[in-house]
């Protein structure tokens, strides 16, 4: 039973993380719910012990409700972080038009791009690029005349 | 005892109804603050209460010792929920001052506060990872808040590296459970010493490693700069400030409190990594040009130092870094708030910043630094001081550097409503105030240390 349990959560986990790093979005986020749901699987097999269910009256052995009632909450916050994750996605793909991971990195480049030569005009020191060219090349045809 | 619940309940309440109004009206903006403001005055009230009776206790639904749940508040979780209220206070007036741009976003700082409070007042693990969960799914939501493609990119980074960490902690928390049979704190803490050493030590990992992408620490800290730049001024404090508290204060919590042989055992690894991490954030912070990517690295070396200060470990490691944890929370609320102003008490006040990160005196950053220092010669760690100094080098060259390229440019002057100006001076003069009377707050953070074990078991 603890081998099949191990087997399980490990599956899960598994192909979890073979599609978190997948580059389409919809395949991530099918990733984390699989990892999501090995943990789930996890608290279950954290059991102290197996039985019968916890209700009064008790016959023979009965189950640890305990992580009953913890998988129940960590489903319920996983369902609700699932569904935070495709409204983002959505609001991703309706801005960039894409739901590829290649795409957002290069447009997180540009961006990146865009802040340095933002920053760096703004130097009091810097010269601007168009300036310093025919300087520096006036000086080498000194030098070689 | 039903102080405890007093500053949870305002949340909660406030919180929901909060999130059924239109919080770009500017008037449900103050009617957040106002609510955040009983909060933290309630909290206030419990910090007296702890600090003169000792550590408060109340079983939640009135449940027989051992099945509910139970709220303990001792003086290490009041510290960390008198900060992280005070610096949500901060970003949430600064952003009403702005003008809030999101209907949710006033609900969303009270959930978060909920969330952050929650699991500093809990003494039960599992309830732990709810608040946990519950301060995480707004901190996802305010990622975005801004909403342009560039925020939601950061946004989806933030949420899918976060959720992980969290995964990896409520596999530990199930670990935890099997091995102790129990999940109030108190009795998790009487078993550990007869859990075998292979399940223990992989369990302290787990946690160990969800709280360190919380904290942004060096090998994972890939997600805090693309989020940091990305987020609006008011986001990155509140995400800097509070949110990253929950690293801090999990890994004294569960490290020091719960798994004190782990922590001795991995002592090591935890100093090395912080050491990696402040020489790795001060190099990459020097080469940065945008503002908020300058502040970004530098958050991932200051929390190096937390890291060494708890693998340093025993009483003066543990107040070493509670205390710069909450001076390092001041100063990056006040640098993110100030970066993208303009004025000159803007520039006065983002200086102090400055000085507070570089550790020169009288501002309050001196005395954690001084604390590192006093903690490295007494432990005959040569090399943490000169850390410390080298540390201390690179924060003053990027700070100083920033300072020049932010306020020593021509610029357009103004712009900025002097209620922001007003607002970001206070928080400047606090750090100055706290620089020249540190005894409160030492005293504050050797109480919340004394909680902690000493001694190994």
């Amino acid at each position: 039973m603890t081998f099949i349990f191990a087997a399980g959560v490990a599956i899960l986990f598994g192909a979890g993380a073979y599609l978190v790093l997948k580059r389409d979005l919809i395949r991530l986020i099918a990733g984390m719910v699989l990892i999501g749901n090995a943990a789930n699987l996890f608290i279950m097999s954290a059991a102290l012990r197996r039985g019968s269910a916890a209700v009064l009256p008790f016959s023979g052995t009965f189950s640890d409700p305990m992580v009953q009632s913890m998988t129940l909450t960590a489903i319920v916050i996983s369902f609700s972080t699932t569904a935070l994750m495709l409204a983002l996605t959505y609001r991703v793909y309706s801005s960039h038009d894409s739901m590829d991971l290649t795409q957002l990195a290069l447009a997180e480049e540009a961006q990146a791009e865009q802040d340095e030569q933002d920053t760096g005009a703004g130097e009091p020191g810097a010269v601007p690029v168009d300036e310093r060219v025919p300087a520096l090349s006036g000086v080498r045809q000194e030098g070689g005349v | 005892m039903s102080l405890i619940a007093l500053p949870l309940a305002i949340l909660w309440f406030g919180g929901v109804i909060l999130a059924l109004l239109d919080g770009t009206e500017r008037r449900f903006g103050w009617l957040a603050v106002g609510m955040l403001v009983a909060a933290l005055g309630a909290t206030g009230l419990l910090a007296q209460r702890v600090l003169d009776q000792g550590t408060q206790e109340m079983r939640l639904g009135n449940w027989d010792a051992g099945i509910g749940i139970t709220l303990r508040v001792d003086a290490l979780g009041i510290t960390f929920a008198l900060l992280s209220l005070t610096v949500l206070l901060c970003a949430l007036l600064y952003e009403t001052l702005e003008g809030i741009g999101a209907r949710i976003f006033p609900a969303l700082v009270l959930f978060m506060a909920l969330g952050l409070t929650g699991l500093f007042f809990t003494g039960d693990a599992f309830n732990f990872y709810v608040f946990f969960e519950i301060s995480m799914i707004a901190a996802y939501v305010m990622a975005s808040y801004g909403e342009t493609p560039r925020q939601f990119r950061a946004a989806f980074l933030f949420i899918v590296v976060n959720l992980l960490g969290s995964v990896l902690f409520l596999i530990a928390i199930a670990g935890t459970y099997h091995t102790t049979g129990w999940l109030d704190m108190e009795k998790i803490r009487t078993r550990m010493p007869l859990v075998a050493e292979n399940p223990a030590i992989l369990t302290a990992t787990l946690i160990f490693v969800a709280f360190s992408i919380k904290l942004g620490l060096f090998p994972f800290h890939f997600w805090l700069p693309a989020v940091y730049t990305g987020t609006r001024p008011a986001v990155a404090a509140i995400l800097s400030g509070a949110l990253a508290n929950i690293g801090s204060y999990g890994i004294l919590r569960f490290g020091a409190d719960l798994f004190p042989r782990e922590l001795h055992e991995g002592g090591r690894v935890l100093i090395v990594l912080g050491a990696a991490s402040v020489l790795y954030g001060g190099v990459q912070a020097v080469a940065r040009h945008t503002p908020n990517e300058v502040l970004a690295y530098s958050a991932i070396g200051q929390v190096g130092y937390i890291l060494i200060a708890i693998g340093i470990g025993g009483k003066a490691g543990y107040a070493a870094a509670i205390l710069y944890t909450v001076l390092n929370a001041l100063n990056k609320t006040l640098l993110f708030l100030s970066v993208n102003l303009r004025g000159w008490v803007i520039g006065a006040a983002f200086a102090v910043g400055a000085f507070s990160v570089a550790g020169v005196p009288p501002v309050s950053g001196f005395f954690g630094k001084l604390e590192l220092f006093q903690l490295g010669v007494d432990d005959h760690r040569p090399w943490f001081v000169v850390l410390v100094f080298v540390g201390g080098m690179l924060s003053f060259a990027y700070m100083f550097e920033l300072y020049r390229r932010r306020f020593w440019m021509p610029g357009e002057d103004g712009g900025t409503p002097r209620s922001q100006q007003v607002l970001v001076g206070m928080i400047a003069l606090a750090i100055v105030l706290i620089g020249l009377m540190p005894e409160p707050l030492f005293q504050l953070t050797q109480h919340a240390a004394s909680v902690l074990p000493e001694q190994l078991p």
